[in-house]
């Protein structure tokens, strides 16, 4: 049903050039910035840090300390354990909303919601996380309901903790997560959810073998995105974490501070390929899947 | 091509339940029954009190331009929307609330819907394993419907691998492999071209013969529904304006817009001057023409005469049939166009009327632009349209 275009030679190579001029700027900006960066902060983990400067000899010591301190693996630990909590929250959380809108009938009360949604990403990470700090504080707002509704005996610790950072983060991804589910939910044909009723489907049924099926791509792009940014994120646990969540960015920024640069690269390295290590993975593992999906277009 | 050769073992093994020397008319309930149906979406009256009987076993389409109801008629059918007022029936028993699922119908969607996540296997075998019948007693279903539809071996393609007739006929497949009581079919050949649209719309036929199961067919193309249905319902803004055979709705309009719905008409407002059981007198402007006799022609009434385009005859070019009752008009020839099998004249009367005659090509001599000619025609290929 989607048109096809004849690729005609001339088309075929009027279609490359603009493809190229379209895409070159991106391109040059982010191979410039990119790789040389990498390629930086690969020479620079292999140098020598005296403890106040950094020798330029090839010494790979930052590394052997990395991956000899317990203290680091706990780090990567904790961090990989906050992602994958954010993003299942997320996803449980987001699935259901992205859902939910495409049901709304009143165009009013689509833009509502999308605005209710987007609405995070409208305010500064800073002023965010301090707002956060006034509910989850001991005397804030959620420990004065769960004190008022005699849940609790004394205030509960959310701030400066996992949960606290975890709460935020959610906060924040949460239109991440909601987007990429919606567009692929909205793209999919209303008919074929009648299709499967017509031949004897229940409600519960049809979602489950037809929708939720096709909705695979969006939820798998959702969770990816949503756990690179929770893996990177640098604000939420700075200030919510109070220092006891600590997370590589965090070490990151206080190693370059302590002009410990060799240690820094380790570590941003680390970062980069955890994260890309589970983006091949995971696409690896439902190649198979998302390629009878993909099709489809 | 078609699916002919495997004939009548495959429909007798395909429907178990129809058995294959019953007479076609021979049910007394009806399958589908609407009496004085309406639906409306919130201000807008889309279905305007309808009232039809479709029979079982029968092909029955329902013929109208878009937006005059019939898909509306369609989905209260098999129960996506619910008539505001009225009864629908199936099988006799009132049908109005009962959800899709629970339904003895199945629905070829206008885009086919086939599930683009499943193999056509999967596709068919869907309505199948929500019944939660036996995985042995599936596959040999599944087999029946693909010999039925002719694709046979086609099992694990997947459905964009498909060309559009084949997807059509899985369509096909995976509703009729549930034997529904009825099978509803919203447009299902829109999207095809012309030459393939005709071969599935005898092959629909084939099948419906074999099967023998109720077609209720929507569509807003005349040839399309004339080519197939036993029964037409004509409709018009909500309304069925006539319910009858192709040849019936055809020969016998009994509206201004079934005659100018279903192909061309010639249509001549006329007085009536006398009528009697023979024949009715009409007057229109200089011209005396005379139709057939109709019981609500009473003279002084207005009403307009409709011709057929192949009905009419240039007066004296070979005179193949009978008289011409009277019936004279003289015009001249404003084009002719050739058309293969038929020439196409159309022409203007000396009243400024506008007329379209139709002769076979192989006239002994085709009449040119220009020309002036007698038009002639038999008072019964007339019909007297009183609305």
């Amino acid at each position: 049903m989607s048109p096809t275009y004849a690729a005609t030679p001339r088309g075929a190579r009027g279609r490359s050039l603009a493809l190229t001029g379209l895409l070159g700027p991106a391109t040059v900006f982010l191979a410039a910035v990119l790789l040389v960066a990498l390629c930086i902060l690969l020479v620079n983990s292999a140098y020598h840090f005296t403890g106040t400067q950094v020798q330029p000899t090839l010494t790979f010591e930052a590394y052997r300390h990395f991956f000899t301190d317990p203290f680091y693996a706990g780090v990567v630990w904790q961090e990989i354990r906050l992602a994958v909590t954010t993003t299942a929250i997320c996803l449980v959380v987001g699935y259901p909303t992205a859902y939910a809108i495409t049901k709304i009938r009143r165009p009013g009360w689509v833009i509502a919601a999308y605005i209710l949604i987007f609405s995070p990403l409208l305010t500064s990470s800073i002023v965010r996380a301090y707002g956060w700090l006034v509910v989850l504080a001991r005397g804030g707002l959620v420990n004065w309901a769960l004190l008022r509704l005699h849940l609790v005996a004394a205030p509960v610790r959310l701030l400066f903790d996992v949960t606290g950072v975890t709460v935020a983060l959610v906060h924040v991804l949460l239109p991440f997560t909601v987007f990429p589910i919606l567009s692929v939910l909205l793209r999919t044909d209303p008919a074929l959810r009648e299709a499967a009723a017509d031949l004897g489907a229940t409600r519960l049924q049809g979602f489950f073998r037809i929708t939720w099926p096709l909705s695979f791509p969006g939820l798998y792009a959702a969770a990816q995105l949503t756990f690179v940014l929770a893996m990177n994120a640098y604000v939420t646990p700075q200030l919510l974490g109070g220092g006891r969540v600590q997370v590589l960015p965090l070490l990151i920024y206080e190693n370059i501070s302590d002009l410990d640069w060799p240690l820094a690269a380790v570590e941003a390295t680390v970062l980069i390929v955890l994260v890309w290590a589970t983006m091949l993975g995971s696409n690896l593992l439902f190649r198979r899947r998302l390629a009878t999906l993909e099709d489809r277009r | 091509m078609g699916p002919g050769r495997q004939g009548q073992d495959v429909a007798a093994s395909f429907l178990s339940h129809v058995s294959t020397g019953r007479p076609r008319e021979a049910s007394a309930l009806p399958a589908v029954e609407l009496e004085h149906v309406h639906k409306w979406y919130g201000s807008i009256h889309a279905v305007r009190g309808i009232s039809l009987r479709i029979l079982q076993n029968e092909f029955f389409s329902l013929l109208g331009p878009s937006g005059c109801g019939k898909t509306t008629v369609l989905r209260m059918i098999s129960g996506f929307e619910t008539p505001t007022e009225g009864t629908v029936y199936l099988k006799g028993e009132v049908a109005n609330a009962i959800p899709p699922y629970r339904r003895d119908t199945n629905l070829i969607f206008q885009h086919l819907a086939l599930f683009p996540h499943l193999d056509v296997y999967d596709n068919i075998a869907f309505g199948l394993r929500l019944r939660r019948l036996p995985r042995p007693e599936i596959a040999r279903k599944v087999r029946a419907a693909l010999e039925l539809v002719d694709l046979v071996g086609y099992d694990t393609r997947r459905i964009h691998q498909l060309s559009g007739g084949q997807k059509q006929r899985i369509a096909i497949a995976r509703a009729l492999v549930n034997e529904p009581a009825v099978l509803l079919l919203d447009e299902p050949l829109g999207a095809l071209d012309l030459r393939l649209r005709i071969q599935m719309q005898v092959e629909l036929k084939e099948i419906q013969h074999r099967v023998g199961t109720t077609f209720v067919y929507v569509t807003h193309d005349q040839t399309e529904a004339m080519t197939m249905s036993d029964r037409i319902a004509v409709m018009n803004h909500g309304f069925v304006e006539q319910i009858g055979t192709s040849r019936d709705v055809y020969e016998r309009p009994r509206t201004r817009f079934v005659a100018t719905f279903l192909g061309d008409s010639n249509l001549l407002e006329a007085q009536v001057e006398s009528s009697n059981a023979d024949q009715t007198v009409l007057r229109a402007g200089a011209a005396r023409l005379i139709g057939p006799a109709d019981a609500g022609a009473t003279p002084g009434s207005s009403v307009t005469l409709c011709v057929r385009p192949e009905r009419l005859r240039f007066a004296g070019a070979g005179t193949a049939s009978g008289g011409d009752d009277g019936n004279r008009l003289d015009a001249r020839v404003r084009d002719a166009i050739f058309k293969g099998a038929v020439i196409e004249y159309r022409l203007v009367t000396e009243s400024g009327a506008r007329l379209i005659l139709q002769a076979h090509a192989d006239a002994a001599r085709p009449v040119e632009p220009g020309a002036a000619v007698t038009v002639t025609w038999r008072k019964e290929d007339g019909v007297l349209l009183t609305e």
